[in-house]
C-alpha cells in the first residue's frame, strides 16, 4: 500500500511517500532526517501527539495555566484528555515544568506546566 | 525628555531578541516599551506547540519560549515598561508614551520597531450580512480561550487557512467544541501542511478549498453562515450555496503589519509586505530607525523572528558607533517572476545579508536565481516552495560585492 504522509515534528513539513503492507514499512522516500521515519512509523502502528491545553488556575496572575503532556501521548486520547483537564485546578504560584496530573487514564499519561504563574498579590508578577 | 540610546517598541519575540541582543554587545542605556500587562506578546496565548526548533533545538509551546526571553531580561535587568503605549514617534527619535504614571517623553539614539502585527477583520474583507455576536478573529478566540477562560462557542466554521485559524480548530475540538468545517478561498492553503495534518485532519475537519463565506445571519447571536465555491475566475458559482448552521465564525484571513506609528514619523511602508521598506542592516528611510519582526514582514516561525531581531542589532550597534561602512550606491533590488517580496528591499552596504521571500503559488523543484544583469550571482535549489512558508537566504558580502543592480527570480 501506497501513501503520503505529512511529517509534523517540524515546519519543513517534509512529504513523506510510503509503502507498506499492515505494520511492515518498504521504503519511505522523502524524509529530510531520521525524526520523519520515525514519524512514519508511529503513524502506521500508534500515532502519537502531544496533548496540549489549559486547567484553571486558583490565585494567580494568570487565570489560565497553559500544560503539555511530558511526552507524545496515543492520538485517540486527546479528546478525553482535554475533557479531563476541564475539571482540574492548580494553586499559583506554578513553575514550568511542574507536573500538574499524574498517570492520566491509568495509561502513564502526565501533563506539565509549560507557563510560569505568580500569586495574584506577590510583588513579583508578569504583569505590571 | 528621558534620553536613551535604545529604545524598543514591543516586547515581543522580536522586541525581547533585540534587547537582550544589544546588551550584549554593550548597550546599557535602552527601554523595551510594551503596551500590554506582560512581556511576551502573542507567545502568551499560543499555548500550541513547535517553537524553538531552530534556536533550541527542543519544541516549547508560545509561553515556554517567550519565557526563556523574559529570564534573560530580568537577569540583566534590562528595563522595560509595561502597560504603556507609544502615542506619537517623529522622524527625530522622539517618543510621546502614555501609561498610568501620565505622559512621558523621550528621545532615542535609534529605535527598533518590534510592534507586532494584527489580525484582518471582517469589515477588512466585507462580508455582507447581519452583525451578529459570534463572529471572531481567530486571534481574539484564541486569547478568550487560552487567557480569559471564556470559551467562544459551540458550533464553529472557520474562514481561512491561516495557521493561527487551524490551530484554533484543534483547540477548540479538544475544548468540546464541533467545529464544522475550514473554508478557504484560495486554491490551497496558506498555514503550514503539518497544521493541516495535526490540527485538520488529525480531528476529521474538512478543508473546503476554492470556498468562502458570502453571507452571514443572526439576531444577537450568530445562526448561520453561507458557504458558496469560487469558480475559475474568481466569482462564486451560484449554484454551489449552501446554508450552515453554526454560532460562531472565526476569521484567520491574515495578518497586517501594525505600522501607525511608523507612518507617523514619515516612514515608507512597502505595500506588499505591510511593513517598513527597510536596506540591508533592517533600518528604515530614517536613519537610526530599524525594524524586525511581524512589524517588517509577517513571519510564520518565531524562530525567525527572533532570529531577525538579533540580526539587525550589528546594524544598531553600527549607527550608534558611527561606524564607516563601505557604502554603496543604494541598489534598488528588482523582483522578477515567482516571488511577491523580498526583504530587504534594497542595498545601501556590501555585508552579508539575509535576505526574505514569499513566492506567489506553490511549486516544485524551484530554483531563486540572483542576477547583475545577465551576470549569475547565486542561486539556490528548492524541493518545493510554498506561499505559507517563507525562504530565507544569506548572501555573503564577497558575492555582492562591486554589483551596480541585483534581479531576484524563481525559475
Amino acid at each position: 500500500m501506497n501513501r503520503q504522509f505529512v511529517c509534523i515534528i517540524c515546519p519543513n513539513s517534509c512529504q513523506l511517500k510510503v509503502e507498506y503492507t499492515g505494520k511492515k514499512i518498504m521504503e519511505i522516500k522523502g524524509a529530510q532526517c531520521d525524526k520523519g521515519k520515525e514519524f512514519v512509523k508511529n503513524e502506521i502502528t500508534n500515532p502519537l501527539r502531544v496533548f496540549l491545553g489549559s486547567v484553571k488556575v486558583i490565585r494567580g496572575d494568570f487565570r489560565l495555566l497553559s500544560v503539555k503532556s511530558a511526552t507524545p501521548i496515543p492520538k485517540k486520547y486527546l479528546k478525553i484528555i482535554g475533557k479531563m483537564t476541564h475539571a482540574l485546578k492548580v494553586d499559583a504560584p506554578v513553575e514550568i515544568g511542574q507536573v500538574i496530573a499524574k498517570n492520566l487514564l491509568n495509561e502513564n499519561i502526565d501533563l506539565i506546566a509549560t507557563r510560569k504563574i505568580f500569586r495574584k498579590d506577590c510583588i513579583y508578577r508578569n504583569k505590571g | 525628555m528621558i534620553e536613551k540610546e535604545v529604545i524598543i517598541i514591543g516586547g515581543g519575540a522580536a522586541g525581547l531578541a533585540a534587547a537582550i541582543t544589544c546588551y550584549e554587545r554593550g548597550i546599557e542605556n535602552l527601554l523595551i516599551i510594551e503596551r500590554n500587562a506582560y512581556l511576551g506578546g502573542i507567545l502568551n496565548q499560543c499555548i500550541h506547540d513547535g517553537f524553538g526548533l531552530e534556536k533550541f533545538h527542543t519544541s516549547l509551546s508560545g509561553p515556554e519560549y517567550a519565557q526563556r526571553y523574559i529570564n534573560q531580561v530580568q537577569e540583566k535587568e534590562i528595563p522595560y515598561l509595561l502597560n504603556s503605549m507609544v502615542l506619537e514617534m517623529n522622524a527625530q527619535k522622539e517618543l510621546m508614551v502614555a501609561n498610568r504614571q501620565g505622559l512621558h517623553r523621550y528621545r532615542a539614539k535609534t529605535i527598533i520597531l518590534a510592534m507586532g502585527c494584527r489580525e484582518r477583520t471582517r469589515g477588512a474583507i466585507a462580508i455582507p450580512g447581519t452583525r451578529p455576536a459570534g463572529i471572531y478573529t481567530a486571534g481574539v478566540a484564541q486569547e478568550l480561550i487560552n487567557l480569559r477562560n471564556y470559551m467562544v462557542g459551540e458550533r464553529i466554521v472557520i474562514l481561512g487557512s491561516g495557521d493561527i485559524g487551524m490551530i484554533m480548530a484543534r483547540r477548540l475540538t479538544l475544548e468540546g467544541a464541533e467545529v464544522v468545517l475550514v473554508a478557504e478561498k484560495l486554491p490551497y492553503a496558506s498555514g503550514l501542511p503539518r497544521n493541516i495534518n495535526q490540527c485538520l485532519y488529525d480531528f476529521d475537519i474538512p478543508l473546503l478549498l476554492n470556498h468562502t463565506v458570502i453571507d452571514v445571519k443572526g439576531n444577537g447571536r450568530l445562526s448561520e453562515v453561507t458557504l458558496a465555491a469560487i469558480g475559475k475566475r474568481g466569482g462564486i458559482v451560484p449554484k454551489s450555496k449552501r446554508r450552515i448552521p453554526c454560532d460562531t465564525l472565526l476569521l484567520s484571513v491574515g495578518l497586517i503589519p501594525e505600522n501607525e506609528l511608523s507612518r507617523q514619523a514619515g516612514v515608507i511602508i512597502n505595500s506588499v509586505t505591510g511593513g517598513p521598506e527597510v536596506d540591508e542592516r533592517g533600518q528604515t528611510n530614517i536613519p537610526g530607525l530599524f525594524a524586525c519582526g511581524n512589524v517588517l514582514q509577517v513571519h510564520d516561525i518565531v524562530d525567525n523572528v527572533s532570529l531577525e531581531a538579533e540580526y539587525i542589532t550589528e546594524g544598531v550597534i553600527g549607527y550608534l558607533q558611527g561606524k564607516k561602512t563601505n557604502k554603496v550606491q543604494e541598489i534598488r533590488i528588482i523582483l522578477g517572476n515567482g516571488l511577491r517580496y523580498v526583504v530587504p528591499q534594497k542595498i545601501t552596504t556590501i555585508k552579508d545579508t539575509i535576505f526574505s521571500f514569499r513566492v506567489n503559488a506553490p511549486g516544485k523543484k524551484k530554483t531563486l536565481v540572483f542576477k547583475e544583469g545577465s551576470t549569475l550571482i547565486h542561486k539556490s535549489f528548492f524541493p518545493r516552495v510554498n506561499p505559507a512558508e517563507m525562504l530565507r537566504i544569506t548572501l555573503p558580502a564577497e558575492e555582492l560585492k562591486n554589483i551596480k543592480s541585483l534581479t531576484v527570480r524563481l525559475v
